[in-house]
C-alpha cells in the first residue's frame, strides 16, 4: 500500500547532523537520505548552507521543521512560512513536516515542543492552520506525532484520535514516531498498540525512530543512544501497516561517528517482516 | 600577526526536536498562585498563556501556580504529579536555551565557570526570550548583557562575548574567494595608485578593551588561561572557504584595512597610513606599510581588486 500522497519510500535514512558533515563529504556513505532541521538552515547565509548544498546535490532530503507551531493560538508565522517554502526549492526536499504541538505564544518561542490540549476547540484550530499551511507550501504538511510529558485536564480525546481526525479533515499526512509512541505510552500509560491500531497508515509518509531515557517515573525524548527493542517492533508494525515506508533514525546528543550511526539505523531491516 | 584558525563553533548540541536530559543546577521551583482569570473553563489561548507563563518562569521567581491549580491544568500521571509533570517542561524549557548559549559562548562558560556561566545565562533568557523560529541569532545581546550583570570580570566577559560571537556571525555571513599576492602582479604598475579592494565580506574588526584573543587561544590550545587586566587589541574575524580565522592587527594594518574597505583608493589608503608613521624613517616606514599590506592581502582579509 503506497501512501494516499504518492511521496516515494525513500529507504532508510538519517537525521543530518553537524558531527557528521565532514565523514558525508568526504567518504560520501550510501545512506538512502538524510533529514533536515529546517530552522538550523534558516537565517544563514554561510556555512550551513555550504555544507546542505553539497549534501543535497548528492542525497535526496526531508525537511523536518520545530517551530511551525501548529497549534499555536498565534497567528501563523507568514515569513517563516516563506522562508520554509524557499529552502525547500533550494533543497528539493521531498517534503516538509513539523510537530502537532506548539512551541510558543505571545510572540515568544520556547524551542520546546509543547502538549496540546486534545479538545474539540484545539482540533477546529489546527486543522484550520494545517489547511492553511498546506496551501501555502502547495504540498501536504506531515505532522509528527510529540512525546509528551503532560496530559490537560480539559482533554476529551485521546492524542491518536485527534491525530486521526486532523488528518483526515485536514487531508494532511503524517509522520509516525514510534519512539514517541512508546515514550508517551510509558508516560500516560497507555497501550502503544492501541495508539497504532488508529493511525490511518495510508496517510503515513515517514517514521521515525530514536532512543530515549528512562527516568523510572517517566521517560524522556532525547535522542540519546541507541533503538530498545520495543520501539524497533513498532517500527515492524508500522513497516507491515504501511506496506513500505521510509524510517529514519534521529540522534542528537552524545552521537557516535558516522559509521556508528548509520549502522544503527540499518537495524530497521531486521525488524522488517517480524510482525504478522 | 600570525591567524589563528578558530575550532567549530557549532554542533556540540544539535537545536532538534529532542528533550535536553542534562540537569542544571535548578532550584526548586518557587510556587506563586494562578492567575485570577485561570479559574473555570480555559479556553485553548488561556491555557497557552498559562502553561508558557508557568514554563519560562527563572526559577528565583515564584511560578503563576500551586499545587491545586496545577492541577486544573494538567492531570497527574500515576507516578509525577501535576506540578511535576509540567516541570519537565520547565526545565527543559531553560537547559535547551542554555545549550544553545553554550554552543556559542564555550570560552565564556570556560571562563566564567559552569554555575556563574549557568545564572548568567538563566538571567539573559529572562531578560532576552527568543521570539524568532531559528537559535541562529538568539545569543545575540550576550556581549551587552554581561555589562549589567554581577560578573567578577564584567568588562572582560563583554569582550570575549563579542568575541564569540563575531566568530557565529561570520559562520552564517557571507564569504568570497579570496585575492592573493598573485593578482596583485598582474596591476599594471602605472594603475596602482587608483586600484580598489573588495574587502572580504564575512569581516568583522572588533576593537577590544581586553586581552581576549590570547585568552580564547591559549583555550583552544589546552592551556588554562587566566583572565587578565585591560590591553587594547583590535582583532579581524573573518571566514574562508570553512575556515574561521581571528587576526590580531596594528593599528597601521587597521587603518589600511579600513580606509580600503570603505572604498578608498590604495594611494588614500597607504597615505592614512603613512600619517602615522612621522617618526619612522622613510625607509622604515615604507618597509612597514609594504609589510602590513602584503599581510593583509596573504591573510585573505580582501576578496578582489576592481580596477
Amino acid at each position: 500500500m503506497a501512501n494516499k500522497f504518492s511521496l516515494p519510500n525513500l529507504g532508510i535514512g538519517l537525521g543530518l547532523r553537524t558531527a557528521h558533515y565532514s565523514a558525508i563529504l568526504e567518504h560520501k556513505p550510501a545512506v538512502d537520505w538524510f533529514e533536515i532541521l529546517s530552522e538550523n538552515y534558516l537565517r544563514t547565509e554561510g556555512r550551513p548552507l555550504d555544507f546542505l548544498d553539497q549534501i543535497a546535490d548528492s542525497y535526496p532530503v526531508v525537511m523536518h521543521g520545530v517551530s511551525l507551531s501548529i497549534g499555536s493560538t498565534d497567528p501563523l508565522d507568514r515569513q517563516y512560512l516563506t522562508e520554509l517554502r524557499a529552502l525547500r526549492d533550494r533543497t528539493n526536499a521531498r517534503w516538509v513536516s513539523d510537530h502537532l504541538c506548539w512551541t510558543g505564544v505571545a510572540g515568544k518561542n520556547t524551542h520546546d515542543l509543547l502538549p496540546m490540549p486534545y479538545t474539540e476547540e484545539a482540533l477546529a484550530h489546527v486543522i484550520a492552520r494545517t489547511r492553511a499551511v498546506q496551501d501555502f507550501l502547495g504540498a501536504p504538511l506531515a505532522l509528527e506525532n510529540p512525546s509528551s510529558y503532560a496530559e490537560f485536564a480539559s482533554d476529551s480525546m485521546r492524542e491518536w484520535e485527534f491525530l486521526g481526525r486532523l488528518a483526515e479533515e485536514a487531508d494532511c499526512a503524517l509522520l509516525l514516531d514510534v519512539n514517541n509512541v512508546y515514550v508517551s505510552s510509558r508516560n500516560h500509560g497507555f497501550d502503544p498498540l492501541t495508539y497504532l491500531n488508529a493511525i490511518p497508515f495510508e496517510r503515513v509518509v515517514q517514521v521515525h525512530v530514536a532512543g530515549h531515557t528512562d527516568h523510572g517515573t517517566h521517560i524522556i525524548d532525547s535522542h540519546i543512544g541507541p533503538v530498545i527493542d520495543p520501539v524497533w517492533q513498532l517500527w515492524a508494525v508500522a513497516h507491515q501497516r504501511s506496506g513500505g515506508v521510509p524510517v529514519l533514525l534521529e540522534w542528537d546528543a552524545e552521537i557516535p561517528s558516522f559509521q556508528e550511526t548509520h549502522a544503527e539505523a540499518l537495524r530497521a531491516r531486521s525488524f522488517m517482516g517480524t510482525t504478522t | 600577526m600570525k591567524r589563528e584558525p578558530t575550532a567549530d563553533a557549532l554542533g556540540v548540541h544539535e537545536r532538534a526536536s529532542a528533550t535536553p536530559v542534562h540537569e542544571h543546577v535548578h532550584p526548586q521551583a518557587l510556587l506563586g498562585q494562578a492567575p485570577e482569570w485561570a479559574h473555570g473553563s480555559l479556553s485553548l489561548r488561556a491555557q497557552q498563556e498559562w502553561f508558557a507563563a508557568i514554563v519560562s518562569t527563572p526559577q528565583t521567581e515564584p511560578a503563576p501556580v500551586d499545587a491545586e491549580s496545577a492541577a486544573r491544568l494538567v492531570t497527574p500521571s500515576a507516578k509525577l504529579s501535576s506540578l511535576e509533570r509540567i516541570d519537565i517542561y520547565r526545565r527543559g524549557y531553560h537547559a535547551r536555551l542554555i545549550e544553545c548559549l553554550a554552543d556559542d559562548y564555550p570560552v565564556l562558560q570556560h571562563a566564567l565557570g559552569e554555575e556563574a556561566f549557568e545564572s548568567l545565562c538563566r538571567a539573559y533568557i529572562a531578560r532576552h526570550p527568543s521570539t524568532a523560529p531559528s537559535l541562529n541569532y538568539f545569543g545575540r545581546h550576550m556581549a551587552e548583557f554581561c555589562l549589567t550583570q554581577p560578573l567578577a570580570e564584567p568588562g572582560f566577559a563583554a569582550d570575549l562575548a563579542t568575541l564569540e560571537w563575531a566568530i557565529v556571525l561570520c559562520i552564517h555571513a557571507q564569504t568570497a574567494p579570496t585575492m592573493g599576492l598573485e593578482d596583485l602582479a598582474q596591476v599594471p604598475p602605472d594603475r596602482w595608485p587608483s586600484v580598489r579592494f573588495r574587502v572580504n565580506p564575512s569581516l568583522r574588526i572588533l576593537r577590544l578593551a581586553y586581552p581576549v584573543n590570547a585568552y580564547l587561544q591559549g583555550y583552544r590550545r589546552g592551556q588554562s588561561p587566566v583572565v587578565s587586566g585591560a590591553r587594547s587589541t583590535i582583532v579581524a574575524v573573518y571566514r574562508t572557504g570553512r575556515s574561521v580565522w581571528r587576526l590580531e592587527l596594528e593599528p597601521t594594518l587597521v587603518t589600511l584595512v579600513e580606509a580600503l574597505a570603505g572604498g578608498a583608493t590604495l594611494e588614500a589608503g597607504l597615505a592614512q597610513v603613512q600619517s602615522l608613521l612621522a617618526d619612522k624613517t622613510e625607509q622604515e616606514g615604507a618597509s612597514m606599510v609594504s609589510y602590513c599590506f602584503q599581510h593583509s592581502v596573504s591573510s585573505g582579509l580582501f576578496s578582489a581588486i576592481s580596477l
